[in-house]
């Protein structure tokens, strides 16, 4: 019942997704001040980490510059004029100083992954370096009852200010005994709530976390749902995409650290800085999608031409995300760029809606009132056919019974 | 025998049948284009020249703005026609009721049992264009609903109040339909197809009509006129 209000009040307030790049100079000159104070304040307290970002890079082997070259493009990403660069510079010089704690439930780590093992860091992913992870189930040395108690100091320490990064989505099913963590077998419900509840906002990273992703897929047969539909009353940012691209997160976790909020976010509670643009309306074959120019088949002349790949199932026109414009992998390539279609990875229910080689209309989907699954075009040709059929099946005994009548 | 001219549908509203009726056939060619590109565009030409798939939308989103138009007309028409005011065979009173069913059960008995005044338009009518008119509202609210994603900075070349108010208007459809940009596109196709049934029946009851009822009704939409027996 109180579901279906939500749902309810949701579908009348749901928000646009309009994104403001120029709000005045009033707007930003209390942004500014406020970030300052902030930062001020930040710096007053202790470093909860040892790691500081001066020296990563230096054992990197990148230099000041860079870095501020990185600063002004992050600046750039969160919409913010250039003049907030420098401030930008030292929120990431201060980032040891937000603890975090991040947990892992029903997932594959594919987030900490793409973080963490890219042979060639890009300065994003050097300063979740810096971030002070207090618990990371899939990092930290500890383990068993250790990692327990670690937690639960953590927790303790910085309660109220931490961040919870939570990857993995949370199955509910059989009591939520499909996961469990722990000595006592916690479950994953459990877990997040317990380490949520203390915490100054919740961040879901990646699309299991955000939406359930793939383990909610059709059947979905652990009961898997998203942070958002078990966390209540606190602020949650959804970093969706499979991986959440490492620029988003630290964007997110910069913003937090500049103002002590959340980012503005859209109807989903993905930040507008990085969901805010369609893929297709960035993309770099959108000149082939006009023209018509499709590829009709993996490696034929249209993919080797760079043809658009709508016909191959790209999702790109309804899929929210940046990663057109910040790419992947130190902005090597992305998806689309390599040949292959958006699977709309950062979209709700993806896996059973998006993620097909075929456009939509040649999609199996499971028809209206379940049973089969039928493509769209397959459907509305059998109700055509079963119309087409009614009609002349009344044409025929019209005629018939009008020849009676005019025997008769 | 004698038979009475009886109009049934002003020069305005032949108009508007035919605008609708062309509008439909060029939106599902171009809708079926734009849900899966059927044919093939020139590899030899430049895309510059060809702008094959933009102007197949182009296409689509004319007619589905004179759609919109002869739908905000249709539905004024609805209540202050000064011709026929249809909602009035809407409201389902007695005599409404009674005649919706007489005319059904003539035409599921081929003709038999013909016990309502066809002179002006029935009950039947009126609730299956009602039936069509939601059709094309749902398209509409679906159709602005995808459109809008287009216009994700908040601008565009007549204002700001233009997607805000598409935002509005059309943003409930998402969760209605399944809660993905997705189900609103396949709801939308799914609709095209509900609407083909419909004018399946629509030409077929037309003809219908005129053969068994004998009284010229193919005219309507184009003459204005059918006869009544006297
Ligand atoms: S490849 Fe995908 S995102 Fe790019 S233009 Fe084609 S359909 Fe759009």
């Amino acid at each position: 019942m109180i579901e279906k209000r939500e749902a309810l009040a949701k579908m009348f307030s749901a928000k646009g997704s309009k994104i403001n790049t120029n709000r005045g100079a009033e707007y930003y000159d209390s942004l500014m001040e406020t970030m300052k104070k902030r930062l001020n304040e930040l710096e007053q307290t202790a470093a909860a980490s040892k790691m500081s970002i001066t020296s990563v890079l230096e054992a990197e082997g990148l230099d000041r510059r860079d870095f501020m070259k990185w600063a002004s493009a992050a600046c750039a990403a969160l919409m913010l004029p250039a003049s907030f660069t420098p401030l930008i510079a030292q929120a990431a010089e201060l980032m040891n100083r937000v603890p975090v704690i991040w947990i892992e439930l029903q997932d594959c780590a594919g987030n900490s992954e793409a973080i963490l093992r890219s042979d060639a860091p890009t300065i994003d992913e050097l300063i979740l370096e810096t971030i002070s992870l207090e618990f990371n189930e899939t990092l930290m040395a500890a383990a068993g009852h250790q990692a327990e108690e670690h937690l639960e100091e953590a927790m303790h320490t910085f309660k109220g200010k931490y961040l919870c990064v939570v990857e993995g989505s949370i199955p509910l099913g059989m009591d939520g005994l499909y996961g469990t963590i722990g000595a006592k077998a916690e479950t994953f419900k459990d877990h997040l709530l317990r380490v949520a509840k203390d915490s100054a906002a919740v961040v879901a990273v990646g699309t299991c976390a955000t939406f359930g992703g793939v383990p909610a897929a059709s059947p979905n047969p652990t009961g898997a749902v998203g942070v958002q539909d078990v966390v209540k009353g606190k602020a949650i940012i959804n970093i969706p995409a499979c991986p959440a691209n490492p620029a988003n997160i630290t964007g997110t976790i910069l913003h937090f650290v500049l103002t002590g909020q959340v980012p503005e976010l859209d109807h989903l509670n993905r930040p507008k800085f990085a969901f805010g643009y369609r893929i297709h309306d960035n993309c770099e074959r959108r000149a082939h999608f006009d023209a018509g120019e499709f590829v009709e088949e993996w490696g034929d002349k249209g993919a080797q031409n760079n043809f658009c790949l709508y016909k191959m199932g790209c999702k790109g026109p309804m899929t929210f995300n940046n990663c057109s414009i910040v790419r992947y992998n130190s902005g090597t390539n992305w998806p689309i760029g390599a040949g292959h279609g958006c699977i709309g990875c950062s979209e709700p229910q993806f896996w059973d809606k998006y993620a097909q080689e075929r456009p939509m209309a040649d999609t199996h989907f499971k028809a209206p009132g379940g049973g089969v699954e039928k493509t769209v075009d397959e459907f509305g040709l059998g109700l055509l056919t079963a119309a087409g059929i009614g009609i002349g099946i009344h044409a025929a005994a019209s005629v018939l019974a009008g020849k009676k009548e005019g025997d008769e | 025998m004698s038979y009475k001219k009886v109009q049934r549908m002003t020069g305005a509203m032949r108009i508007n049948h035919w605008v609708v009726a062309i509008s439909m056939i060029v939106a599902i060619v171009t809708g079926l284009y734009i849900g899966h590109p059927y044919y093939q565009s020139f590899i030899a030409d430049p895309a510059v020249d060809k702008y094959v798939m933009a102007w197949n939308r182009l296409a689509h989103l004319i007619v589905a703005i004179i759609f919109d138009v002869s739908s905000i007309v249709v539905a004024y028409l609805y209540f202050f026609s000064r011709f026929e005011k249809p909602y009035k065979k809407l409201i389902p009173t007695f005599t409404n009721i009674k005649e919706f069913f007489d005319v059904l059960v003539n035409l599921i008995t081929l003709n038999r049992v013909k016990k309502f005044d066809s002179s002006h338009a029935d009950s039947f009518n009126a609730i299956f264009f009602f039936v069509f008119h939601m059709l094309l509202v749902w398209m509409l609210l679906t159709g602005l609903q995808m459109y809008v994603h287009g216009l994700a900075s908040g601008m565009s070349s007549i204002g700001e109040w233009w997607p805000a108010m598409l935002h509005l208007a059309t943003d409930w459809t998402v969760t209605v339909t399944g809660g993905t940009f997705m189900d609103v596109r396949i709801s939308h196709h799914y609709t095209m197809y509900a609407i083909i049934a419909w004018i399946m029946f629509h030409v077929y009851y037309q003809v219908w009509r005129t053969i068994f009822w004998k009284e010229g009704d193919i005219n309507i939409v184009v003459g204005g006129n059918k006869f009544i027996e006297e």
